[in-house]
């Protein structure tokens, strides 16, 4: 669909909308990507995917109601069913939509040079199979993606924002032995090095060879960025979101104003960073956008809210309100969480250094409490490996073993919606074989 | 213009419908609408892949069009691929007793309210339950001139109670889900469940953790059998050469007592009437007697790897089909489960569970039981939480001992690649000896 009949579509919706409930937003977005797939170190596919959807939400009398299509030709059918859906929905305080705000039109993560095309993605691959030569390794698999997305956000009080994004992402796995290696990255500018993600997939695979049992024990963990964004995705920022506050479902919930972290840590979402893969002027409903502070030199300062949350409970929102894909309603979300603090070497003395962990996703999002495999890690004195660990259990609780940390690395980088450093842990326990 | 061995097209249009109740409050409720295709076509070495939302058929040469475009992203490929010659056509899917889009959607809202009010009880401080429905109509076709369409509703519900007690907060759920009926009815007291084991982990005290003899339930074991089996006979890992069991067919790498299969035919969650190429899909004993016997195929995989047949490509709509499990088991042993219980004398039995991962290049397998007990002396001691157990796929597979003769089937989703899709695990009780058992406990 061409933008101007997008644009004449959606207010039309908002038009129709308008007409039929007291309030109607509009999401319409329409995207394309190329990415390719390597299988060992040759390029076994290659795809384009031409992505489109319109997500409405209306409000009537208190009441939500949504719905979503693929199809935004059949967007009456989808209207129809969004006001089907508020009927259903329980009646609760609401103060409107967003109205219109002055914002800088440049889009925040948009690169007019990253362009969806085949050859490029080829060249991606290319660099990431050359970076894998560095070490003796075999790929088993790699893929990049190169994507561009446009959307629009309309509403019945005046609401009418773009957006246009970009996105180039690689990622690779090599295998040596039984010991495996995994890296990525993704920018929305064309400025990731695949040779150099290619060099650090086969480093890890390599380095983690012949691995040696580690006895049972305390140690002192150095987590990367990929390890500590799974801990905060899966258990932390679920705590921080104010509807799990308020719905009774998070342990942090009445700790505002306390210590909840090391004093040495703050943990906040920054929606203006500049390497954000999801940073943006306005959220997912058009609210205007702010830095949320969820922790302050380790003391507990706010809960992330949408409209809905906010409006129920008497709060205001935060602008963290994000769409679960692009066909989603919008939701409680952050945009690109940072966690900033005392930075130092981290790896003095004797420390395990963990680069991922197999099993993350099953830690408990209420307690914290967690048990993982380790993966690529290893045991290091004052910077030097001593020894890969074959094997190892490491288990905790997230929120406790925050309370203590010993800093924060000088280097971070981008994992999906989050730029972390990485973290020293203290005292922590390890299951050897 | 690039040559074109092969194409297919998958068009999957249908409706997801949601219900989500929180604190007794209908936080949404309501239809959205799917319509996606994936057209892929088989260039002189590799697959071109196209992926369109809302797709029509064209006709003529317009169809000719996107399969020249498909053409062009495969002429950047350089593997050359084979597809094996395979039997094709789709089975019946199986009746239903209620078809839930014959219910309306305030009684959906309703049954479902009954199974979170069950959840309300003393000590509970936050319930939450939802309803997903997806109906979706999937229509087939190839270069051969193979035309095949069906239609398959999945549906289920999730519950989840949290229990509160001084600031300790601990959980339970229940999930059900179903391809054969309209699952809300007669689940009234499922709330209650998940609610009763919620407070009960507040005594609950995570195990020290260790190496010790472990007794998995059918739903822990089925998940077993997914994480330490499953993953690591997908024969796209076997040729990529991240897989262990890769040089393992016809070696003994579990006990006698261990059959473990996948099958998509089986009238479960994971049930596909035929694959998502077209193939027609059965039954795959994956480890017949402690041996490797096949592995899981599509029609690409079983042309360079060999051992099993086609059947396990699955797909989400408008995604690359990928190999993938269905319905994966651990046949029935012989054992008791007081046998079991008593050979174990001390250790631990862990039930249910909170997810798994595998390092299928690595071996190494990694879940979570969502509560357990001690075994002291051949019986049930304290309730325990939060416990873990890992495990490398060829050493534990020799640990499984005894096999008891009651298995179960439990409902999910499984991840890979970016796709997620239906399944269904499932084992008897099993008798892991020492197996390695993570938690944080002190004593």
């Amino acid at each position: 669909m061409r933008w101007w009949v997008a644009v004449e579509l959606i207010e039309r919706i908002v038009k129709e909308g308008g007409r039929r409930v007291d309030e109607l937003e509009a999401y319409q977005f329409s995207g394309y990507s190329v990415s390719a797939r390597l299988k060992r170190h040759e390029i076994h596919y290659a795809s384009g995917t031409h992505l489109q959807g319109l997500s409405l939400r209306v409000i009537h009398k208190g009441c939500i109601g949504t719905s979503a299509t693929m199809n935004p030709e059949r967007w009456e059918a989808c209207l129809d069913a969004a006001i089907a859906s508020a009927t259903l929905a329980t009646p609760q305080e609401w103060k409107g939509l967003p109205v219109p705000a002055a914002f800088d039109p440049t889009p925040v993560n948009y690169d007019p040079g990253v362009t969806p095309d085949a050859e490029t993605v080829k060249t991606l691959l290319g660099d990431l199979v050359d970076g894998t030569r560095a070490y003796p390794v075999e790929i088993t698999s790699g893929s990049a993606e190169i994507s561009r997305y446009s959307g629009t956000l309309a509403n019945t009080g005046g609401v009418h924002y773009g957006d246009m994004e970009s996105m180039v992402s690689v990622g690779i796995e090599t295998i040596t032995g039984q010991s495996t290696g995994y890296e990525f990255d993704a920018s929305w500018r064309m400025d990731i090095d695949p040779r150099k993600v290619g060099e650090r997939a086969a480093y890890l695979a390599y380095s983690s060879l012949d691995g040696k049992d580690v006895a049972s024990g305390s140690y002192d963990i150095v987590l990367s960025p990929i390890a500590l964004s799974q801990l905060l995705g899966g258990v932390y920022l679920p705590a921080l979101s104010g509807k799990n506050v308020h719905a009774g479902r998070s342990r942090l919930a009445n700790l505002q104003g306390q210590q909840v972290m090391d004093r040495l840590l703050s943990l906040r979402d920054d929606p203006f960073h500049p390497r954000g893969l999801s940073s943006c002027r306005w959220d997912g409903e058009g609210t205007p956008t702010r830095i949320v502070n969820f922790v302050e030199q380790g003391i507990l300062r706010e809960f992330a809210y949408d409209l809905k949350t906010a409006y129920r409970y008497g709060k205001q929102s935060t602008g963290s309100a994000v769409r679960g894909g692009h066909g989603g309603s919008p939701g409680i979300g952050t945009h690109t969480l940072t966690l900033d603090g005392q930075r130092g070497n981290l790896m003095e003395g004797r420390v395990i250094h963990v680069n991922d962990m197999v099993g993350a996703h099953t830690a408990n999002p209420l307690t914290g409490d967690f048990s993982v495999e380790l993966s690529n890690a290893y045991l290091m004195q004052d910077g030097n490996v001593e020894f890969p660990i074959r094997k190892a259990m490491l288990s905790g609780n997230v929120f406790d073993v925050l309370m203590k940390t010993g800093g924060l690395s000088a280097g971070e980088r981008v994992v999906g919606s989050m730029v972390l450093p990485e973290i020293r842990l203290k005292d922590l326990a390890i299951i050897g074989n | 213009m690039e040559e074109i061995r092969y194409f297919d097209v998958r068009h999957v249009t249908g409706t997801v419908t949601h219900v989500d109740i929180d604190n007794a409050r209908v936080e949404s409720a309501g239809t959205s609408y799917v319509d996606r295709a994936i057209l892929r076509v088989l260039g002189s070495r590799g697959w071109g892949i196209l992926a369109v939302d809302s797709y029509s058929r064209p006709k003529g040469r317009d169809f000719e069009v996107l399969l020249e475009q498909a053409g062009s992203l495969a002429s950047l490929t350089n593997q050359k691929v084979l597809l094996a010659k395979v039997p094709g056509g789709c089975i019946p899917v199986p009746g239903m007793k209620e078809d839930p889009a014959d219910v309306d959607l305030e009684e959906k809202q309703d049954l479902l309210s009954g199974i979170e009010k069950s959840a309300r009880i003393d000590g509970i401080k936050s319930t939450r339950a939802s309803y997903i429905e997806r109906n979706e109509e999937v229509r087939f076709e190839n270069l051969y001139g193979d035309e095949y369409s069906y239609s398959i509703c999945r549906s289920g519900f999730s519950i989840v109670a949290v229990a509160e007690r001084g600031g300790d907060m601990q959980m339970g759920y229940v999930r059900n889900h179903a391809i054969q009926d309209f699952n809300l009815r007669h689940h009234q007291d499922d709330g209650n469940t998940a609610a009763m084991r919620a407070v009960a982990l507040l005594d609950a005290r995570p195990p020290r953790g260790g190496t010790m003899h472990a007794i998995l339930d059918p739903e822990l074991a089925g998940v077993f059998a997914h994480e330490a089996v499953g993953h690591a006979s997908e024969a796209d890992l076997v040729q990529e050469g991240g897989s262990v069991l890769a040089d393992t067919m016809g070696q003994q790498i579990a006990s006698e007592s261990v059959t473990i299969v996948d099958d998509p035919s089986l009238p479960e969650f994971g049930f596909e009437p035929l694959d998502a190429e077209g193939s027609h899909v059965g039954r795959t004993e994956i480890i017949k007697k402690g041996k490797v016997n096949a592995f899981l195929h599509n029609r690409e995989t079983l042309a360079a790897v060999g051992f099993g047949h086609a059947g396990n490509a699955r797909a989400m709509a408008g995604e690359p089909p990928q190999v993938r499990m269905s319905n994966t088991y651990i046949e029935n042993g012989d054992s008791s489960f007081d046998e079991i219980v008593s050979e174990c004398r001390s250790g631990i039995l862990l039930k249910g569970s909170r997810g798994g991962q595998v390092d299928p290049g690595r071996g190494i397998f990694q879940f979570n039981a969502e509560y357990g007990y001690a075994i002291e002396h051949g019986e049930r001691g304290a309730m325990v939480r939060d416990v873990s157990l890992s495990g490398e796929i060829l050493r534990t597979l020799h640990s499984i001992s005894l096999c008891a003769r009651d298995r179960k089937m439990h409902q999910g989703y499984c991840g890979k690649g970016g796709q997620s899709v239906p399944v269904s695990d499932g084992a008897p009780h099993v008798l892991l000896i020492d197996a390695v058992v993570g938690g944080s406990g002190t004593d």
